[in-house]
């Protein structure tokens, strides 16, 4: 349900220092045209849903993936304004959730929360973001691993330039019973700009002795070795961050089957008469 | 069946004797303006202390508690006793200090590290420094090691301690750095001068006897230009129900180009709320290393922050903590980046069994202007059974381009293919999984003074039960 008027959003599951100001963020959306979805896949089923979000939404997707089925939901979020978000997702036995979100400017605030409660449910994220000018995104991802053998990965990349600022908290929740359950998280971000702020808070939750989990972050500017790389091809080194940072994006948009999608994508992004 | 690796809780025999306090030498429990101004007539306050005192005891008043962390409900702060008088004056010769406190270092093993392997130590027992002494040599050298109070009252370190006491850690930190500013007891001095290297370390050993009371100390080093010290801290405190607090302060400045390394071994008893807070403010190519093992405690805040000022500067944490039952342990640190080319490196280990909970809590900060800068992080979580917790809380703040940041975190158990890979090479399934819990604290415990890794070793004596099948 979606509750209007001022409120904290995205609130980290376990708090830290106050002074970071990561713990929580908050937003008055009484204005904003809300939208709720629920898309429920039976037993065996295989779905895909495909959304873009615009100005001044609050939409709320639910998902329900019963036994053996497979949803796979893709949102584009190209924003100038604001828009809240949340996804939230319940797994099965079996049940598989793939997202696929990118996020493209404005002033987002998206919270996805992932109920792995069936044994051996897997849920697959691949999130990207192009974000500058006075653009703003406060992600905060919780997979939650209740159900036995349940397995998350999480690939987060992205590209801040302008006055950006980026906040991606990630948290894998090993409940206790989650035996054998696996949870790896990445985040990669590519730096532009001088006054880009990025927040990147992965926190792993556990309860339970028999699991495997692993975060890992890379923050910065592209990496020497590679820049050096592409020099000694003749490559100058404004194209070298130009390449890289589509490289980025590249990797979340090729998860997007829909082929008219991907052409407006690239449109926004500049590159229409890219053949991707 | 799974083989389950039995660690054997730390034995704390060592630890668990006390001896028994008059009652007047007891200051009321509780804080109030009466109890400051009692502590300062005590200690003779210079008027700037005494108005510091009151100061911090307003803010302490008015600031919140933390709202994030383990919980410090079991902690009554009226009901600690933050102030316990002794009955003798600071001593520098062994010989003068009274038997049962004697005895408590003895058992501890302080004077003999002394002899053999420390430049100088100071001793605290309860509120007050009971010991302290530096070898002759070092004394030559112009390496000022003193207990806090006595220096407050000296002409020559008057004025270079009202410069810099709580200037890197304000009252307005926190509520507990509040209470310490209005509280503090104790503590050391340490003034090392321009190109003096001390090759040997100093070290002071906190024991807190009474029961139901508080620790205070304060602990303020200074290093000039050059300068090398190795400064080992430990702390203890007998067992007993009511819950006992220390918020101690450490305050480092480390000069230009400059190392310190800063060791910790903390082993409160259980009943230990341990809510301490330490900074280290380094200059241009100057060093800080930290060196922290979390063993004891009820319940542990404790995230020594590091401030690289100058050009160059660099931060190396290494910390392992080992939760039991009964234990909330939430440690990291906290590494600020404001100046250019500054780097720093984390390692943390932690362990949780028997139901303890260990929280790894970090915070890396690189602010606009420390271009080319470069932070690593690595911590690693072992969870020894299913009915223990460990979480891990990283933040990175990132605000310039020109910077390498990394970090690296994983948790798990004692993986079974490494404990066939070295049975098939002929050692026990015991022997094996010992190893393995060895090795996983093997990079924190080799950064640890000797005698700390060999208790270190102790500590985590393995125990192996059940049979293979």
């Amino acid at each position: 349900m979606i509750i209007m008027g001022k409120q904290k959003l995205n609130i980290l599951p376990v708090p830290t220092y106050n002074w970071l100001g990561v713990n929580y963020a908050e937003r008055d959306i009484s204005e904003y045209e809300t939208a709720a979805e629920v898309i429920s896949a039976a037993e065996n089923e295989e779905k895909t849903c495909l959304f873009w979000v615009d100005d001044n939404a609050a939409s709320e997707v639910s998902i329900q993936a019963s036994e053996n089925s497979y949803v796979k939901l893709v949102q584009v979020f190209d924003v100038k304004g604001q828009a809240v978000s949340k996804v939230s997702a319940e797994l099965a036995d079996n049940g598989r959730f793939e997202l696929v979100q990118l996020y493209l400017g404005g002033d987002v605030v998206s919270e996805i929360d992932v109920k792995l409660d069936g044994r051996k449910s897997k849920f697959d994220a691949s999130i990207g973001y192009k974000l500058g000018d006075s653009d703003k995104l406060d992600l905060n991802l919780i997979a939650d691993h209740k159900g036995r053998k349940t397995e998350s990965v999480i690939a987060v990349k992205g590209v801040l330039d302008g006055d950006a600022v980026k906040t991606f908290k990630g948290t894998i929740d090993f409940k206790n019973g989650a035996v054998g359950a696996k949870g790896a998280e990445q985040e990669e971000v590519l730096l532009l700009s001088e006054q880009a702020v990025n927040k990147t808070v992965p926190l792993i939750l556990c309860a339970e002795e028999d699991v495997e989990g692993s975060h890992g972050a890379s923050i910065g500017r592209v990496d020497e070795k590679h820049i050096f790389y592409m020099q000694s091809r003749g490559i100058p080194e404004e194209k070298i961050t130009e390449l890289m940072a589509q490289s980025k994006i590249a990797q979340v948009v090729n998860k997007i089957d829909n082929e008219q999608t991907v052409k407006r994508i690239l449109g926004r992004l500049g590159r229409g008469d890219d053949n991707e | 069946m799974k083989e389950k690796t039995q660690v054997a809780d730390i034995d704390r025999s060592l630890y668990d004797f006390r001896y028994e306090e008059n009652e007047g030498d007891f200051l009321d429990s509780g804080i109030t303006p009466e109890i400051i101004k009692a502590i300062s007539d005590e200690k003779n306050d210079p008027d700037w202390m005494r108005e510091f005192r009151l100061k911090s005891l307003e803010i302490y008043s008015r600031t919140k508690m933390v709202n994030w962390g383990p919980s410090i409900e079991g902690l009554d702060v009226d009901n600690i006793v933050t102030y316990i008088r002794q009955k003798n004056r600071m001593n520098t010769d062994w010989n003068n200090v009274p038997d049962d406190i004697k005895e408590t270092f003895e058992k501890l093993g302080i004077p003999q590290a002394e002899r053999e392997s420390l430049a100088g130590v100071g001793a605290q027992y309860d509120s007050e420094l009971v010991y302290h002494n530096v070898r002759r040599e070092v004394a030559e050298s112009g390496v000022i090691y003193t207990d806090l109070e006595s220096a407050i009252h000296d002409p020559k370190y008057a004025e270079i301690i009202k410069s810099h006491f709580m200037k890197l850690v304000p009252p307005t930190d926190h509520k507990f750095a509040a209470l310490h500013g209005a509280v503090w007891s104790g503590g050391s001095f340490v003034y090392v001068p321009k190109n003096v290297h001390l090759d040997i370390p100093l070290q002071s050993y906190f024991r807190l006897n009474a029961k139901g009371a508080g620790q205070f100390e304060h602990t303020l080093i200074i290093l000039e230009e050059g300068a090398y010290l190795h400064f080992i801290e430990g702390c203890s405190a007998p067992k007993y129900y009511e819950a006992g607090l220390h918020a101690g302060c450490v305050e480092l400045y480390v000069g230009k180009g400059a190392t310190l390394r800063y060791s910790t071994i903390e082993n409160w008893s259980k009943n230990m709320y341990n809510l301490n807070t330490k900074r280290a403010l380094v200059q241009e190519n100057g060093r800080i290393e930290w060196v922290s093992g979390s063993f004891g405690s009820h319940v542990s805040y404790l995230y020594p922050m590091s401030i690289l000022n100058g050009r160059g500067a660099r931060a190396e944490f290494t910390g392992i903590t080992f939760a039991g039952e009964g234990q909330n342990l939430d440690t990291g640190a906290k590494i600020i980046h404001n100046a250019p080319e500054t780097s720093s490196y984390m390692n943390t280990k932690s362990i949780s069994k028997s139901g303890g909970i260990s929280t790894f809590r970090s915070a890396v900060v690189v602010k606009e202007n420390a271009v080319g800068s470069k932070s690593a992080v690595n911590c690693e979580s072992l969870m020894l059974d299913r009915i223990s917790r460990s979480d891990t809380v990283p933040v990175m703040d990132i605000r310039t381009k020109h910077c390498d940041v990394g970090h690296e975190a994983k948790i798990g158990r004692i993986s079974d293919e490494a404990v066939f890979y070295l049975t098939s090479r002929g050692l026990s399934e015991e022997e094996a999984k010992a190893m393995i819990v060895r090795g996983f604290a093997d990079n924190v415990s080799k950064e640890l003074p000797l005698e700390y890794a060999v208790e270190m070793n102790n500590l985590i004596g393995l125990e192996m039960k059940g049979s293979i099948g």
